[in-house]
């Protein structure tokens, strides 16, 4: 049907009649009949072409602020563009996106709420995930983990030897989920962070905790440290262990040996592996995957 | 159609001798000049409907591009290849069945390339897909607050009759192409509501199925911190596979959807433009 067609009233001024129906809905719930109004043809052209054109003007502009949102390497494989371009404010949307998220994530974490544990029976394989190669097994012998940033103002030098006697040991069986999507049930004996926490208090300031691992290794074997930033609200949850042992063994090399994270309320990729360095900071540290333009808090 | 010209033309005759007064507003509907329009769709319930267009595609894209990084349905490693992904699969189908395909440089990934933000953009794709995640939230809330506003919400709600009469009215489409090249005459059943029964449990079920998606990502996003939300869809695992087939429950819809209005005409993809029709004739037999 077009409007044209109604051009039998030329002259039709502004009118816009309500027809109100005499019959009430029968109920609240029952569908009630349309609002049906006698409107002047050339009014209801114009609201039809001022509708329609605001609905194109939106349409280009969606079509525009949405592309250009879009990664450049998607952009360019479609062949919309053929050289880099830059958008600053894009990347400041979607980081502002990404910063709310992690606001979100941040407001759900309670130190009080446990996540689930499983059984014995419900493990499953665990995939040795370093990215690129596994580190050569000849850095445990000599491995010490560096304390900086606590109360003292003294830089702490341990041994595994010396964590395992001198802390209490807790199992948990839980959940690791990877930021891909894939994850995996795992049995971890460990010491709490929050012990360690207790034994060596962080400066005042702190807030905290840059965990690195000089052992490291990228795709082609080079040297690639590895380092994860973690709020020391997380590292005083009870279920945030320093592991030692994986499935009821002491930890292989391709599961950390002889140290790990164990933080199952963050992403897999905060849970670094062969740690070698722990520093508590008052500014947020930087994060090995955060700079990499994933999100920095990383709670689920 | 022609109903509605009839309709207007007998509308029309008084207001010839009221040409130059002012504007009389007559109680009587048959009095009025002009147009019988009808109101479709609340400002807010429109606006809705077409943000839901680059969102969801926003959504659909980053989404493929984040089951790329581990995907659900995979199989056994190929021994030449090494693939275990069965998008993969039909990505290298493609490019052996589909003519001018066969040079393709990367047959896994095409699939990837042509339906997502593409392979190796984890990063980016989950920043996309959390922008559109909120903004899908956000979205849902504007319709939630247009059909309250305008009522519409009474015409999406279910009847006990839905069932049979979705069922007539799905014959109906799927006869109508056969009896056209018959050239037979095929009546639409008949109804008095805005919605038959078979747009009803569409429209009611794709909001139902943008609140799952919504529950599900929330589910695979957080599953610590909502575990008992990802227990509800049997686990964190198993409400990933919920989340991937609610966006095929989308996909589903709207293909159909986008056929049936262009074959409706251009009042029906006007209404939710403008909000409002000029077939209000159907109305006629709405209250007997």
């Amino acid at each position: 049907m077009k409007l044209e067609d109604e051009n039998s009233t030329p002259e039709a001024d502004n009118t816009s009649t309500e027809s109100a129906s005499p019959q009430k809905p029968a109920s609240f719930f029952a569908e009630q009949p349309p609002q049906v109004k006698g409107v002047a043809p050339q009014l209801l052209r114009r609201w039809s072409r001022r509708d329609v054109l605001l609905f194109g003007m939106g349409a280009v502009a969606a079509a525009v602020g949405g592309g250009a949102l879009l990664p450049q390497t998607t952009l360019e494989r479609w062949g919309i563009i053929h050289e880099k371009k830059n958008w600053p404010k894009k990347e400041w949307l979607l980081n502002s996106a990404l910063r709310i998220d992690d606001d979100v994530a941040e407001a759900l974490y309670s130190k009080d709420r446990s996540v689930p544990t499983y059984t014995k029976s419900q493990i499953t394989p665990l995939r040795n995930n370093y990215n690129g190669a596994t580190p050569d097994p000849s850095y445990i012998p000599e491995w010490r983990l560096t304390l900086d940033g606590v109360a003292s103002g003294l830089s702490v030098s341990l041994n595994v030897r010396n964590l395992v006697a001198s802390f209490q040991l807790h199992e948990q069986i839980t959940r690791l989920v990877c930021v891909e999507g894939w994850s995996a049930i795992a049995w971890w004996a460990g010491l709490r962070f929050d012990d360690l926490l207790t034994a060596y208090p962080p400066m005042s300031q702190a807030k905290w905790v840059r965990i690195e691992s000089s052992v490291n290794r990228g795709p082609w074997g080079n040297p690639d440290p590895y380092f994860v930033s973690l709020d020391l609200a997380t590292a005083r949850h009870p279920q945030t262990l320093l592991a030692t042992h994986f499935n009821g063994k002491p930890l292989t090399v391709e599961h950390g040996a002889p140290l790990r994270l164990v933080v199952p309320v963050k992403l897999g990729l905060k849970n670094i592996k062969a740690i070698t360095r722990i520093s508590y900071t008052k500014d947020e540290p930087s994060d090995y995957w955060a700079k990499r333009g994933y999100s920095r808090y990383d709670g689920i | 159609m022609a109903t509605t010209r009839v309709a207007a033309a007998t509308l029309v005759p008084d207001s010839v001798a009221q040409l130059d007064k002012e504007p009389v507003v007559t109680s009587a509907p048959e009095r009025q000049r002009g147009v019988l329009v009808m109101h479709r769709h609340h400002l807010l319930v429109r606006c809705s409907h077409w943000l839901n267009v680059p969102v969801l595609l926003g959504l659909i894209l980053s989404g493929l591009s984040i089951y790329w990084a581990s995907p659900v349905y995979h199989h056994k490693p190929d021994t030449l290849t090494g693939n275990s992904d069965w998008l993969a699969d039909v990505g290298i189908w493609i490019c052996a069945n589909v003519p001018g395909l066969h040079q393709y440089s990367n047959p896994p990934d095409w699939v990837y390339n042509h339906i997502s933000l593409g392979p190796g953009l984890l990063a980016a794709a989950l920043r996309l897909h959390w922008l559109c995640a909120y903004l899908f939230m956000l979205n849902g809330l504007v319709f939630v607050v247009g059909l309250a506003l305008g009522g519409g919400w009474r015409s999406l709600s279910p009847r006990h009759t839905d069932l049979r009469d979705a069922l007539k009215m799905f014959r109906y489409y799927v006869g109508f192409p056969l009896a056209k090249l018959t050239r037979r005459t095929w009546l639409p059943p008949c109804f008095n509501t805005k919605y038959n029964a078979l747009q009803r449990v569409a429209y009611f079920s794709v909001p139902v199925a943008g609140l799952l998606s919504v529950f599900t990502g929330w589910a695979i996003h957080k599953p610590m911190q909502l575990h008992w939300l990802a227990a509800i869809f049997g686990g964190y695992d198993k409400a990933r596979i919920w989340h991937f087939w609610l966006m095929w429950v989308f996909i589903l819809f709207v293909v159909p959807h986008v056929i049936l209005v262009l074959v409706d005409g251009w009042d029906t993809l006007r209404s939710m433009i403008v909000g409002w029709s000029t077939r209000a004739q159907r109305s006629e037999g709405f209250s007997q």
